[in-house]
């Protein structure tokens, strides 16, 4: 096999950081190369290099060289990385939602007739036809059934990648294919059906290159793993080598030590929160009749497929999606019009979709992890006849923040350091601080995990049984990540089709429990 | 803009024109249009952007005016009560503004811009059939209707101006004038330095994270919007005890452009806004126009200056969403 791609010597310097140095690298045709690695230990911007991302270059370009097929390309645009046959899927969707599947795949590349004379090539009529039949051959060799005259946009998530994933295959001259954490936004299925497709892809003489936080992925489909570390490759292993315990001491450079809730076998059944028959109702999608007891103390993990309403209780009851029907707290009805109201009596969420919905990204640490303790609880203000024109206590609020930087060991310069030049497991654990800084009773949060590497993803959990043991607080975690429900939970609820599934003990088989997400229960080998 | 003012600074001591007398009045000028600028804070820093529904503002302060002329009320007297009917009246119709910003979020400043042009004629109606029976501010001829400019010369003219003024050689400085402008900024300051206006700059950043933290957004921003037109209202007090007359009927039209150019000629965006911005930016642009005036008439035909001035105010805005779409393609 040649080699297709050979990156040479490349060094990045983010202003005076070393974000890369001397990242030397072979892509052989055919080979699925995966990218391992923590957060901020360079992958993305390895990858943003290779395809020529306006980032790269408004920052000061890069140092080295880019080989394509033995040939030396100067990629300092994306346009350039597209013409010498670099493809790349975002993380984020890079998809127009208003048009149909079969647009956004041919975009740019239409078919069209034959242009006249008078009407050039960029007027001629667009053979709508010739691509909606293209695209579908496309489709049918990936082996991906969905309808190529829907809009994007009414499409879940997991199929949207596949879109992409399309759009790229359909460049002629593609050879190598970049996946920035494609599986971090889908459920497990999904993972698989794109696991398969990518191997398809790379067996038809396209190269990949994978980044992924899911070691066993990468592992599953990779014909070799580099790990990043630093901004350098520490390490690179082969199929016969991998060794997942390995490439994750690796990655981090020291071993990850497993958090495990010693499960509480006495439970009070004292119900904290309990929804009867609620109707909730996110954009079109309506789930009716749905009742769940929250018990006092308890970690309850909720999962489900993505689309299948893992998060409708917590984005309810906040008044993100309405909400209607009995919901009681503390044996008082929760007026679930009045989001204040029910944030005051101590119920805290923390979404999943940290940087939209989670965090004040251009305020500091500080700033963001006394929020919603001072807006909701009144807490770190002076006093002054009118409540809300009180001003705000420095030296408490300087204590507090100094005391969850410790505590969760936030690395940050200062606690006045802005809460966007953090990295994602920094982060998670202000958003953490803040919701303690309130003393919640019930805690819900979404993917607490998503996006984080191996060892800050151990830390978060530990965390979470920490608050749960010491401070008694309620916590509802909403998860995809099965595996860590079953590590921290009391009880885990499975989700199916906007229905409660299952409720069942996180002892429970991992056969069991994924066939519940999907709807299946084992009803033969319990007759028997 | 700085340069600009250089130059047109420098070319006033050439042509010999009085500085002394322009500095003084680029003192009285900055406060006399300082007070509009300082109500766009509120809106800018909770995200609803340029208050475009500034005549809404200055229709309450006029009519807390009147009222004060009406009961023939002089000095000091005259103008508090005026500030005070003023404000109360800016806080009815802050909410009822509020109230429709609220529906249409997203759109606000085109809606202001709208909701402003629409008001006025309502208030023009008011005006002409309102029953004042003082005759001094009455259409002379005929006896109904309020007239379009009213003096003030015996009531309230020039309180603020001529109140505690220190001279320092020919420079003449309105200290008690500063003073009341010094405390208006210092009420806005503080009021970001406090809860409510923390929460206000959480809700421009990023709503739902504040809807998260049990902040009311609905009721922030209408505050936001009450505290805005009240400024308003004052300012217009300011404005006409200074120029001594009342400006009635298409009068608050012509304010929100400038005020609006002033401010991001500060260094505001279209999301945060600082009293300082506000300050800097009103001395300059008010004190551009004044000497550019009578540069241009030195030099070139007397109309030009009044050509110049439309293409700053206007130009100014251009430039300002200009600079800010740029920056915002330039992220993508």
């Amino acid at each position: 096999m040649s080699i297709v791609l050979k990156a040479e010597g490349i060094i990045k310097k983010f202003r005076e950081v070393y974000a890369l140095k001397n990242i030397n690298f072979e892509l052989r045709e055919g080979e699925i190369h995966g990218i391992v690695g923590a957060n901020g230990s360079g992958k993305s911007t390895f990858l943003n290099i290779l395809f020529g991302d306006a980032v790269i270059n408004s920052s000061g370009g890069f140092k080295g060289n880019v080989y394509i097929e033995g040939n030396l390309v100067n990629i300092n645009n994306s346009k350039a990385a597209i013409k010498a046959g670099i493809g790349m899927v975002h993380q984020e969707f890079a998809l127009i939602n208003d048009m149909d599947v079969a647009s956004n795949v041919k975009l740019t590349r239409e078919n069209i007739y034959t242009p006249t004379a008078i009407l050039s090539e960029e007027f001629s009529y667009v053979d709508k036809r010739n691509n909606y039949f293209q695209t579908e051959k496309i489709m049918d060799e990936l082996g991906i059934e969905v309808d190529i005259n829907t809009k994007v946009n009414n499409l879940p998530v997991g199929l949207k990648q596949f879109v992409e994933i399309a759009r790229e295959l359909d460049k002629q001259n593609l050879k190598v294919l970049m996946l920035d954490e494609p599986t971090a936004s889908l459920n497990k299925e999904a993972s698989k059906a794109l696991i398969n497709v990518l191997k398809k892809i790379s067996e038809k003489g396209t190269s990949i290159i994978f980044i992924s936080h899911r070691l066993d992925e990468v592992i599953e489909l990779c014909d070799k793993v580099s790990v990043f570390r630093d901004g350098e490759i520490v390490s690179s292993y082969k199929k016969e080598e991998f060794n997942i315990e390995k490439i994750s001491t690796d990655m981090i450079g020291q071993s990850v030590v497993k958090v495990d809730k010693k499960k509480n076998t006495i439970k009070s059944k004292e119900k904290v929160l309990s929804f009867n028959n609620v109707f909730v109702k996110d954009g079109h999608r309506v789930y009716k009749d749905i009742s769940l007891d929250i018990y006092k103390g308890e970690i309850l993990g909720i999962t489900s497929l993505a689309g299948h309403g893992q998060s409708i209780f917590s984005y309810g009851i906040m008044g993100l999606y309405e909400m209607d029907g009995d919901v009681i707290y503390k044996d008082e009805k929760l007026n679930l019009k009045n989001t204040q109201s029910i944030i005051k009596k101590g119920i805290v969420m923390l979404p999943e979709d940290r940087k939209e919905l989670g965090l004040l990204l251009q305020d500091s640490i500080e700033d963001n992890i006394i929020f919603t303790a001072c807006h909701s609880k009144n807490k770190f203000v002076n006093k002054h006849i009118f409540k809300s024109l009180a001003f705000l206590d420095k030296k408490k609020i300087a204590i507090c923040a100094e005391k969850y930087v410790t505590e969760f060991n936030i690395k940050c310069s200062s606690k006045r350091q802005l809460v966007k030049e953090l990295s994602g497991g920094n982060q998670q654990k202000v958003c953490m601080a803040r919701a303690l800084a309130t003393e919640p009773e019930v805690l819900f949060i979404g993917e607490p995990t998503r996006g984080i590497d191996v060892y800050s993803k151990e830390l978060i959990l530990k965390m979470l049984v920490d608050i749960n043991d010491v401070n008694e607080t309620t916590i509802v975690v909403a998860s995809s990540e099965v595996e860590e429900l079953k590590r921290v939970c009391d009880r885990i609820v499975v989700m199916y089709e906007g229905k409660i599934f299952d409720i069942f003990s996180p002892e429970e088989d991992d056969e069991v429990l994924s066939m519940a997400i999907s709807g299946k229960r084992r009803e033969v080998n319990r007759e028997n | 803009m700085v340069l600009y003012l250089l130059v047109l600074f420098i070319c006033l001591i050439y042509l010999g024109l009085d500085c002394i007398t322009i500095i003084n009045e680029s003192l009285v000028k900055m406060v006399m249009n300082g007070v509009f600028v300082l109500a766009l804070i509120p809106m800018i820093n909770t995200g609803i952007g340029m208050n475009f529904g500034l005549p809404i503002g200055i229709s309450a302060g006029l009519i807390g005016m009147l009222l004060a002329i009406q009961f023939r009320l002089t000095g000091f007297l005259g103008f508090m009560t005026a500030v005070i009917v003023g404000s109360l009246v800016a806080i009815i119709f802050g909410y009822i503004y509020a109230l429709l910003i609220n529906r249409l979020k997203g759109n606000e400043e085109i809606v202001g811009i709208f909701a402003g042009l629409s008001f006025i004629p309502i208030m023009n109606i008011f005006y002409s059939g309102a029953p004042f029976t003082n005759r001094q501010m009455l259409y002379p001829v005929g006896s109904k209707g309020l007239r379009p400019k009213i003096n003030l010369e015996n009531y309230f003219k020039g309180i603020l101006d001529n109140f505690m003024i220190i001279n320092i050689g020919k420079v003449r400085i309105p200290f008690g004038m500063l003073l009341f402008y010094a405390m208006i900024c210092l009420a806005i300051y503080l009021l970001f330095k406090s809860k409510l206006g923390v929460g206000m700059k959480a809700v421009a950043q990023n709503e739902n994270f504040a809807k998260l933290s049990g902040i009311d957004i609905n009721k922030t921003r209408t505050i936001s919007v009450i505290v805005s037109m009240v400024i308003a209202a004052i300012g217009i007090c300011v404005y006409s005890e200074s120029y001594g007359f009342v400006q009635l009927y298409d009068g608050p039209l012509s304010v929100a452009f400038p005020t609006i150019s002033a401010i991001l000629i500060g260094g505001a965006t279209r999301k945060k806004a600082t009293v300082l911005n506000a300050i800097i930016g009103t001395y300059l642009f008010q004190t551009t126009f004044l000497i550019s005036v009578p540069v241009a008439n030195e030099f070139l035909i007397p109309q030009l200056s009044e050509i110049t001035r439309m293409i700053v105010t206007n130009g100014i805005l251009l430039y300002a969403f200009l600079y800010e779409g740029k920056n915002n393609s330039e992220s993508l």
